[in-house]
């Protein structure tokens, strides 16, 4: 049992006062000298065990009436796990508001962010704090509200199609709390904890929870688990879908669009895995086509499907739709086409013959499209059109000066660049990282732990890892500085590392593709599936129609970007140009196309273990509990009345058991002579 | 007052023995006004008293009888033990000892006005005070004066102490007791009986607080004996209906004992003013008796 105003329980012992009245008045008997001592004697004896029974049960009753007034103005609460956030002041109330597209999957046609925002808006409302703060999953900014209740209105507060980010989310509640010095902090988290979101195994919980962990005030986290484990496992199941590729080929005079889609289906419920013919809509620049595919597996990927374009198309944009299901947020695709710009790279060497193997797996496209790559000296870069680069292989020393600036200049815009060390490493950092020194290895290492989830080394698209356990390396040199090891050698050695940026991809390899320092060339296909996707991703900020995953922020252009197609936005609100980078659909700003959609990670249905979760906050003031889509039932229900109504109940049966039992009377003792009322006195002589 | 309950004289029910001409039969049948009955004659019969008429008339020979006139002994038994003090004062009622003292005084009074001879016991747990019966006005002093001495103090022995003195008494009496009677019924009709057997008119006060019958406090009260001294605290609004219940017992039980003994009695409540319950007493007698 919890209590909103719990302090006032301070007053139980009232409850007591009956006891003591009746103790006190025990002791204020009334002294009498009685004749009639015979009756008296035998009415005690036989009342003895009965009224000694009942004078318990009447105070029992004035006892339970107190408490229960008692208890009834506490304002107690229906839900025994919501005690701790109920029963002491709080000063700020956060909520942590997942609203990536999986939380807007619908269980009876209401979405699991609804019915979270209504569910904290219910029990927020009945709370009470002085400050209310919104982290949404999309901004991760902390968002004063006027009230809880405008969680229900908040556009900040709807659905968005990029993924949450709850290691992010909890440090910026952690900055807010050290900005703003709160005192008793709730922080109400609603999540359907998908392991996309939440990366259990991220180490920033490890600090952050160390971190939150250190405040002297107290904080108090609530998680509201909107997981399908706890939806209705009876819930049809949901398809998703994504284009994989879109690119314009020119057969003979016309032009045509190759457009590869995969529809996934989650494998939950009892529908699992039945065939069913699904009508699949292609929109190219307003025109629709339609086809049905037959789906009976969990995934479907149609390739390369041909759309003509109508008078030979240059640049535009398309859709892709399936028929609506219980999760609108993953039933559209957007890509945009163009001309594809040249996968074109540079490699900076002192020695351009020693990185031959580099130009090689750069220049070798997995399309056949034109693959330029070029060797340039360091001190040779003034012509270099840094523009035009998909992709930059560093091997000799570390810029400084103007080419170090026109080399940031290229990554902020969101180029990529792979630094290789030097034959002398010098202590040149770039973006705070840079060399130390070789360290030659007593005999050749492999590779024991790399990151196959993202980034270049990441699985392929079927799921298979690449072979990177195959590299072996005789010489590596070691990193200083802050990064994140995306591969790394025995005893925790980097072997592959990127810079943490805004935009763009900084990589250091700690090895060369000499064959005196490593394999790399020799088993080349890991090294060319690194670098082709280096280029992509640098290939993706050329050209003027780009596709990105939704939470990117929108490249700078000089005009403002404008919303061509896209998702209806929840309760067909005009979506805010602040929120277009989180919102899938066509965005265009002057020339330039953009084609925003779901992260990839998007359609991984793997959650979180509840335990591991619970996990991630070990050692701070945490519960947990799962809830439903859809489900009526509020978190937090007062039960005042029940305890008025015992009051009332107890204050009944006190009357019921106070009553003085009908006395028995007395058959009048003595006859009076006198006469009746109102009649007058009858003289003695007449009696006589 | 006095002045008017003289105008109602003070009966006895029961023939009695007296020396003195007056206004109450004696069961000595002799030549006096009122005749008794008729019997057989039998030699040595005063021929004087034999109905000739009859004798004329049937032939047989029959003796007329005649009841005497005598005046009354009148022995008054007050209870002076320690219950008889209480007194709640209701609606200025008295206590039951000032109130038995009222009574027996005013009847003392009223007895010896018309010349009959006035007695007084007073009882607690021994006979206090016993003064014979006599019919001079000096002696009624006497009598008041032992009523206003009188201190209700100890417990009650009125059983015995009736006993002993439906035995002292020797001639026929009226014996009025005045008490609360806080004794037994049974051994109460027994006294009663022991009276009746001696042919005694007895007449009965019985004497009970409006306290006592209502027993209406309110709150914890500590009650302490007034004859043993004992106490006990007790919740009056628990054992009020137990109390009543044990009261109305033994009230039923007393009217009972009276009814079957042929008791003259008299239920008074102290807050009535005495000269009622008096005027209540003489009256019911003269009914009884027939005013001549």
């Amino acid at each position: 049992m919890s209590f909103l105003q719990p302090w006032l329980l301070w007053a139980l012992p009232i409850a007591g006062l009956p006891i003591l009245i009746h103790l006190i008045n025990q002791r204020r008997y009334r002294t009498v000298e009685w004749g009639a001592m015979q009756f008296l004697l035998a009415a005690n004896q036989m009342s003895r065990g009965f009224a000694r029974v009942r004078q318990w049960l009447i105070l029992a009753m004035r006892v339970l009436a107190i408490a229960g007034l008692l208890f009834a103005i506490s304002r107690p609460l229906a839900s025994g796990w919501l005690g701790l956030a109920a029963g002491s002041k709080t000063d700020t109330t956060v909520v942590l508001l997942d609203c990536s597209p999986s939380m807007q999957r619908q269980e009876a046609g209401v979405s699991k962010l609804d019915t979270a925002r209504r569910h904290l808006a219910d029990v927020l409302s009945t709370l009470s704090s002085n400050r209310w703060v919104l982290i949404d999953s999309a901004s991760e900014t902390p968002l004063e509200l006027e009230a809880s209740t405008d969680l229900l209105e908040s556009p900040h507060a709807t659905g968005v199609s990029a993924s949450a980010d709850l290691p992010a989310m909890m440090q910026s509640l952690y900055d807010y709390i050290k900005a703003n010095n709160p005192g008793h902090t709730e922080v109400w988290i609603a999540s359907d904890l998908r392991e996309s979101d939440w990366q259990s195994d991220s180490g920033r919980w490890t600090s952050l929870r160390e971190a939150l962990l250190e405040f002297p005030q107290e904080v108090r986290f609530h998680l509201l688990n909107y997981g399908d484990n706890a939806a209705n496992p009876n819930s049809p199941p949901n398809l998703s879908v994504r284009v994989t590729e879109a690119r314009r080929v020119e057969v003979g005079s016309d032009a045509e669009l190759l457009v590869s889609v995969l529809v996934t289906r989650d494998a939950e419920g009892p529908d699992d895995l039945q065939k069913i013919s699904l009508p699949i809509q292609f929109e190219v620049d307003g025109a629709r086509t339609q086809m049905r595919v037959e789906l009976s597996g969990v995934r479907f990927e149609l390739k390369d499907q041909r759309i003509p374009l109508a008078g030979g198309a240059v640049r535009g944009w398309g859709r892709v739709s399936l028929p609506a299901d219980i999760n609108p947020a993953d039933d559209n695709a957007y890509f945009v086409f163009d001309k594809p710009a040249p996968r074109r790279t540079v490699v900076i060497a002192d020695n351009a013959d020693t990185v031959r193997p580099l130009s090689l797996a750069a220049s070798i496209a997995p399309d056949a499209a034109a693959c330029p790559s070029d060797a340039f000296a360091p001190d040779a870069l003034q012509t270099l059109a840094w523009e035009e680069l998909a992709l930059v292989l560093w091997t000799s020393d570390i810029p400084t000066g103007k080419t170090a600036d026109a080399l940031r200049a290229y990554v902020d815009r969101g180029g990529q660049v792979m630094f290789f060390p030097s034959k002398e490493p010098t202590s040149r950092q770039f973006l705070g990282v840079g060399w130390e020194a070789w360290q030659p290895l007593a005999r050749p290492a492999t590779p024991d732990n790399w990151r196959g989830d993202q980034d270049l080394l990441a699985n392929t698209a079927s799921g298979a890892s690449l072979p990177v356990g195959r590299w072996e390396v005789s010489r590596s040199c070691s990193l200083a500085g802050e990064f994140n090891t995306l591969a790394s050698l025995p005893e925790g050695k980097p072997l592959l590392a990127r810079v943490p940026t805004n935009a763009g991809g900084v990589y250091f390899l700690a090895t060369t593709v000499s064959p005196s320092d490593s394999t790399l060339a020799a088993d080349g296909v890991v090294l060319y599936v690194a670098m082709q996707r280096a280029i992509e991703a640098g290939l993706a900020v050329l050209g003027d129609a780009r596709s990105q995953s939704a939470g990117t922020p929108l490249p700078a252009t000089g005009e403002p970007w404008l919303r061509r197609a896209g998702d209806p936005s929840p309760h067909d609100e005009e979506a805010l140009s602040t929120s277009y980078a989180y919102r899938q659909g066509v965005y265009s700003s002057g020339e330039k196309l953009l084609a925003i959609n779901r992260p990839v990670a998007e359609d991984q249905t793997l959650q979180a273990p509840s335990e591991q979760v619970q996990q991630l906050f070990t050692g701070l003031d945490f519960d947990q509990v799962d809830t439903s889509p859809g489900a009526d039932s509020t978190l937090v229900q007062e039960v005042w009345r029940i305890f008025l109504g015992a009051m009332m109940l107890a204050m009944a049966l006190e009357a019921g058991i106070s009553l003085p039992r009908v006395p028995q009377q007395v058959q009048a003792f003595a006859p009076r002579v006198g006469s009746p009322r109102g009649a007058p006195p009858r003289a003695l002589e007449e009696v006589a | 007052m006095l002045a008017r309950l003289a105008s109602v004289p003070l009966f006895a029910r029961r023939p009695m023995h007296g020396n003195v001409s007056g206004k109450h039969r004696s069961p000595h049948r002799g030549s006096s006004v009122e005749f008794a009955e008729y019997r057989k004659y039998v030699p040595g019969d005063d021929l004087r008293r034999l109905h000739w008429r009859a004798l004329a008339r049937t032939g047989r020979q029959y003796v007329k009888e005649f009841e005497a006139d005598t005046n009354l002994r009148c022995c008054f038994v007050v209870d002076t033990s320690g219950s008889m003090r209480f007194g709640s004062g209701y609606e200025g009622g008295l206590s039951k000892i000032d109130y038995a003292r009222r009574l027996a005084g005013a009847l003392g009074y009223l007895a010896v006005q018309q010349g009959d001879a006035v007695g007084l016991t007073c009882v607690s747990d021994t006979v206090v005070t016993s003064i014979p019966a006599r019919r001079n006005p000096a002696h009624l002093r006497h009598v008041f004066d032992t009523l206003e001495k009188a201190k209700p103090a100890g417990g009650t022995r009125l059983v015995p102490v009736l006993h002993e003195l439906a035995e002292t008494i020797r001639q026929r009496a009226l014996v009025v007791i005045v008490s609360d009677f806080f004794v037994q019924p049974d051994e109460l009709r027994e006294c009663f009986e022991h009276f009746r057997f001696r042919n005694h008119d007895l007449a009965a006060f019985h004497l009970l607080d409006q306290q006592e019958l209502e027993f209406d406090f309110k709150r914890p009260m500590r009650f302490v004996d007034l004859e043993g001294g004992t106490s006990i605290l007790a919740e009056p609004t628990e054992i009020a209906s137990l109390y009543h219940k044990a009261l109305q017992s033994y009230l039923t039980a007393i009217k009972q004992a009276v009814l079957e003994t042929g008791v003259d009695y008299h239920a008074v409540q102290v807050d009535e003013p005495y000269d009622k319950a008096l005027m209540r007493f003489l009256v019911g007698r003269t009914q009884r008796v027939g005013v001549r």
